[in-house]
């Protein structure tokens, strides 16, 4: 399937960054207490949800792998010093986000006759084609040697990642940003809650598994704003 | 052999890239090829996942706080856009009872 | 020379009143209209009497003029054309503010009892004005070019006046025939500017006499610029005016109201063209008298002419148009001798009697019930005294009886005429030189023969209309009374004026008998204009012959008013009838104003609708609709159902698209240029081998490029697109150019095989 042959490209390319890697001008020396094994066990799990994501039949068990792709990706974020990212990314990704997919799977309660789109074999193979081509060609600039951008100074300076700096650049900096955040946040609960609520007339008196409960979906989303305005 | 070994164990930036590019190719695949719109609507937040380590990570390369601050907000843009979607999912289905992206062809000529 | 005043204010005042009118005079009831239509004109009259006093008064000299700008700043900014819309008043048109603003105050008052019933009267009491305004325009412009803006917008408001009563087809029909006629004439006007422009590069009438160097050279034809712009400038004053060719507007335009005739077709618009060639003189003096012959030659034909065709005519105010006509062509002998102060004496004069003529006939219009027929008429003297004895003073004054106003306009012009001399160019033929000595006896001859048939004319109107017995049914004759106040006065006043007026353009000769002081005033007209415009010195002739020609004059006219009294006092005579029977050819000529209507139908109205009828069904229709129509939307719509199928309405499939548009973009954005980096020629040279690589599209520095000249692995490196290597041996050799984007890093390769001796 597709996906096998992009985790093989992918490898290939971790192993040709592996060999450009001769020089160890650009090297990140995580903060000691987490060694490189880590990143790679952590990057292993984290590719092999979201290709399990994409590829379960059970909407459930999708819900699940993705939950793990999201642990896998905040752990991957602590290994890049973003600890309160990490944090936030467990809280709100994986602990609101994806309790509203759970709701919404159980209103929809649909088991899946055939999970692959139809579509014509062209269009799926230029689709592939330019994708794998995208990604590779991405790659390949991503490892050319180029000076300067890649360097790092080693060792992260203590302030780097910490909530205190976060804080700080959004209560000074990006105040308006975060601002704009907080009334866009608003704007998606009255948008979601005046989307999925139910239109004012039956038209019969059955309405086949129509069993919405707007306020599920408006608990959900409080539960998603409140998280992000975790920092408030 | 011990020179593999010893390469595996320096990590740098351009693998946290080479990850992200990976994650973003495997969304886009889901949306591309399920037809279940709820899978689609995964994979898109996995789409941003992957956007969002790219940034972090180049944000360590250079020290710099605001690609963090950066990330945060993309993660509250997500949550807000997942909402959204899934309340539309959840319109569409009371319509159609199902949620086939195959079906929803209005939009042609 | 020159010094500032507001002439500006008598200009906008009746705009501005024009303006109330027309936006507001529905709501504001009648009275409020009046007041302010007359207010306004009666305030731009009283201002402009206080500019021509100071004119006079102050210490200006003789060509001095009162300036002003209507707008600050330039106004026209084209390439090196800078034109401010300047007004001034000198002593020329200082004749004519006086005469437009107060003779239009008389009627404005006259038209409040005229227009009394009108329901639309607000829209005309604000045409009026606007009217008054676009003409005053014309008359205190400096340039040309501002005076054409007076031209047209007198044009305009004489097409909307003539169509007041638009309901009626047969008067929308003589509004558009004034208009497209007058317009005839302005193209003339409009080319005569342009070429003085491009002559002389000004177009302030202050400045041209300055330029007559280059005026007198010549311009097409061999003929001089001066002239050319002359004769265009008077095609302009040919259709305002009313002058053969372009005169058969006048007529029709008399199916506007009275007040409308009287003030427009009277006393002011027809008068433009005359003073437009008063102002600018200095083109019609230049000798070869060509401008000059042209001028006062139509204008004597046009006065015959149009005296003539007014002996039959049966509509009151059909005669008085007529006689409008001839009376301008008399005027335009008079400029066009270079008799400049006869000419606007006679304008003057014409003014008064002429505008009284109208207003008189419109109080009998309005006695009649709206009929103008005047042998339906008869007797009314009785009925409407004030109407019937001011009416006598104006035929007297237009027939040119001593001591009335009309007998000093008309003598100076015929004693100009007299006494012109035109001058012919040096190469002119010999006959034509022989000729043109008879020239000015031929105009004077003729404009004694029009003025014999003007007052025939006028006294035949006179005698039917007034005495005599009743012609019309018995409705009408108890309906007759006089009429109201607000009509009879101005009436009266202009009686006045029509006894009066004369006594300021005495000639010389009679002005000798009085004192000193007296004889001052008397001859104050001709005093007053001759700085503003030089006449032409005619020859002076004795005395004798001078009281001669006036005394001929006098005898012409009272035998023309014997002549009508004998055939109409107290009715139609007998005799009238006779000769109508005899000259009945004669008569049907001139009853049907010499088909002259009828010949433009033919000659340029019908094939102009045949031509237009073509290129609406043809072009417009079929070509332009149905190509727009039908072409465009089925080339789009084929276009538009092919490249539609690619949505289908799934999502996906477009996002897919937009990956691959990714792809692709980042593909060509990378690997074109390597790619054109490796393609190139090779030219050898003995053992030297040039490559040059790129094709001309690569910049230097961008590309890095790696060559393997001999196929064992020797790369030289260069950052140039043309490489040569010398070689050793001769050999066919397989050259490998590598070239890599110094930006993104991305490679690509080619090979050229080559062969060297």
């Amino acid at each position: 399937m597709m996906g096998l042959g992009s985790v093989s490209s992918s490898l290939l390319l971790l192993g040709q960054a592996a060999q450009v890697q001769q020089v160890p001008a650009a090297s990140l020396s995580v903060q000691g207490m987490a060694p490189a094994w880590a990143f790679w066990i952590l990057s292993v799990l984290t590719v092999v949800g979201a290709l399990s994501t994409i590829l379960r039949r059970n909407l459930i068990g999708a819900v699940m792998s993705m939950v793990a792709t999201f642990f896998g990706i905040a752990s991957l974020y602590a290994l890049l010093s973003a600890h309160f990212l990490a944090a936030i990314q467990v809280l709100v990704y994986a602990g609101a986000i994806m309790v509203l997919f759970v709701f919404v799977i159980m209103v929809l309660n649909r088991e899946e006759a055939e999970p692959w789109a139809l579509r014509s074999p062209v269009i799926k193979a230029l689709g592939t084609g330019s994708l794998v081509y995208l990604a590779v060609r991405l790659g390949e600039m991503l490892l050319s040697p180029k000076a300067g951008v890649l360097q790092t100074a080693g060792h992260p300076s203590g302030e780097y990642g910490t909530v205190a700096s976060i804080g700080d650049y959004f209560f000074t900096k990006f105040l308006f940003p975060f601002e704009a955040i907080s009334i866009l946040l608003v704007i998606a609960v009255i948008g979601a809650v005046v989307l999925a609520r139910t239109v004012a007339k039956p038209t019969s008196v059955h309405e086949a598994g129509a069993a919405p409960l707007p306020s599920s979906n408006g608990d959900g989303d409080d539960a998603a704003a409140d998280a992000s305005h975790g920092g408030h | 052999m011990q020179q593999f070994w010893q390469n595996l164990s320096v990590i740098s930036t351009e693998h946290f890239l080479i990850l992200g590019v990976v994650l973003f190719a495997i969304g886009v695949f889901g949306v591309f090829l399920r037809r279940n719109a709820l899978i689609t609507l995964m994979s898109i937040e996995l789409i941003l996942n992957a956007a969002n380590l790219t940034l972090l990570a180049f944000a360590r390369a250079q020290q710099d706080m605001r690609g963090q601050a950066l990330a945060l907000l993309v993660i509250a843009v997500a949550a807000a856009e997942a909402a959204i979607g899934l309340a539309i999912v959840v319109g569409v289905f009371r319509n159609r009872h199902n949620t086939n992206l195959d079906d929803l062809t209005l939009l042609r000529y | 020379m020159t010094e500032n005043f507001p002439l500006y204010l008598i200009i906008v005042l009746p705009l501005l009143g024009a303006a109330l009118n027309l936006l507001f005079g529905r709501r504001m009831g009648n009275s409020a209209v009046s007041l302010i239509a007359c207010g306004a004109v009666a305030s731009a009259a009283l201002v402009a009497t206080k500019a021509v006093y100071s004119l006079a008064t102050h210490d200006l000299p003789p060509n001095g003029m009162l300036i002003d700008q209507l707008m600050a700043g330039d106004w026209i900014i084209a390439g090196d054309l800078k034109l401010a819309a300047g007004l001034m008043l000198d002593h020329l048109n200082s004749v004519l503010v006086l005469i437009v603003t107060w003779v239009a105050l008389l009627i404005h008052l006259y038209a409040t009892g005229y227009m009394e019933h009108e329901p639309d009267y607000a829209r005309f009491f604000g045409y009026l004005n606007l009217f008054t305004g676009a003409m005053l325009i014309l008359v205190l412009g400096d340039s040309l070019p501002v005076t054409f803006v007076g031209w047209e917008g007198v044009g305009l408001a004489s097409y909307l006046l003539i169509g007041f009563w638009h309901q009626e087809d047969k008067n929308a029909s003589a509004g558009r025939k004034a208009f497209i006629v007058n317009r005839v004439g302005d193209f003339g006007f409009l080319l005569g500017l342009c070429i003085l422009y491009t002559v002389i590069g000004t177009l302030k009438y202050s400045e041209i006499g300055s330029h007559l160097f280059e005026l007198r050279l010549p311009f097409w034809l061999n003929w001089p610029a001066g002239y050319w712009v002359a004769i265009l400038l008077f095609v302009g004053c040919m259709g305002k005016s009313a002058q053969i060719p372009l005169y058969v507007w006048l007529p029709d335009a008399m199916a506007g109201p009275t007040p409308v005739s009287a003030l427009i077709h009277a006393a002011t618009m027809v008068t433009a063209g005359v003073y437009v060639v008063a102002r600018t003189h200095f083109l019609f003096d230049m000798t070869p008298a060509a401008a000059q012959m042209t001028v006062a030659g139509i204008g004597a034909v046009t006065a015959l002419f149009a005296a003539t065709i007014g002996i039959v005519q049966r509509d009151f105010k059909k005669v008085l148009a007529y006689s409008t006509v001839s009376q301008l062509g008399f005027m335009f002998v008079g400029v066009g001798t270079g008799a400049y102060s006869a000419g606007m004496f006679h304008l003057m004069t014409h003014a008064f009697f002429k505008a009284g003529l109208f207003l008189g006939a419109g109080s009998v219009m309005h006695a009649m019930g709206g009929e103008g027929d005047i042998t339906k008429m008869g007797g009314l003297g009785k009925h409407m005294p004030i109407t019937r004895w001011t009416f006598f003073i104006y035929c007297l004054a237009i027939a040119g009886i001593f001591p009335f106003a009309g007998f000093f306009s008309k003598d100076a012009i015929l004693a100009g005429a007299f006494a012109s001399r035109f001058t012919m160019a040096e190469n002119a033929p010999h006959w034509a030189k022989s000729l043109i000595d008879l020239y000015p006896y031929v105009l004077w001859g003729m404009l004694v023969l029009a003025a014999a048939c003007t007052a025939f004319y006028m006294w035949r109107l006179y005698f039917m209309v007034f005495t005599g017995k009743f012609r019309g049914t018995h409705e009408q004759e108890h309906h007759l009374h006089e009429s109201p106040a607000e009509m009879t006065v101005p009436l009266i006043v202009l009686a006045v004026g029509s006894v009066l007026a004369g006594f300021i353009g005495v000639p010389e000769i009679m002005a000798h008998a009085f004192p000193e002081s007296v004889a001052h005033t008397l001859t104050f007209f001709t005093d007053w204009l001759s700085p503003a415009v030089v006449p032409m010195s005619p020859e002076p002739h004795s005395h004798s012959v001078e009281w001669g020609l006036m005394a001929l004059a006098l005898g012409v006219s009272a035998a023309g008013i014997g002549l009508a009294a004998k055939l109409y006092r107290g009715g139609i005579s007998q005799t009238a009838v006779d000769m109508k029977e005899k000259f009945s050819s004669l008569y049907r000529l001139l009853w049907n104003k010499y088909w002259v209507d009828e010949l433009y139908d033919l000659i340029i109205v019908r094939p102009l609708k045949v031509l237009s009828r073509v290129l609406w069904q043809a072009v417009d229709v079929v070509m332009i609709d149905g190509g727009l129509t039908k072409v465009g939307p089925a080339v789009v719509g084929f276009f538009g159902s092919v490249t539609r199928r690619i949505q289908n309405g799934d999502v996906q499939r477009y996002l897919i698209f937009v990956v691959v548009g990714a792809a692709s973009v980042l593909f060509f954005s990378t690997w074109w240029l390597p790619h054109k980096g490796t393609m190139g020629k090779t030219t050898v040279e003995k053992r030297r081998v040039t490559l040059d690589l790129g094709e001309g599209k690569v910049k230097a520095g961008r590309l890095r490029f790696r060559v393997d000249w001999e196929g064992k692995g020797e790369w030289e490196q260069s950052g140039f697109t043309t490489l040569f290597h010398d070689y050793p041996n001769s050999g066919t050799y397989n050259i490998r150019v590598e070239a890599q984007d110094s930006q993104w890093g991305f490679t690509s390769s080619n090979s050229f095989p080559v062969k060297v001796e």
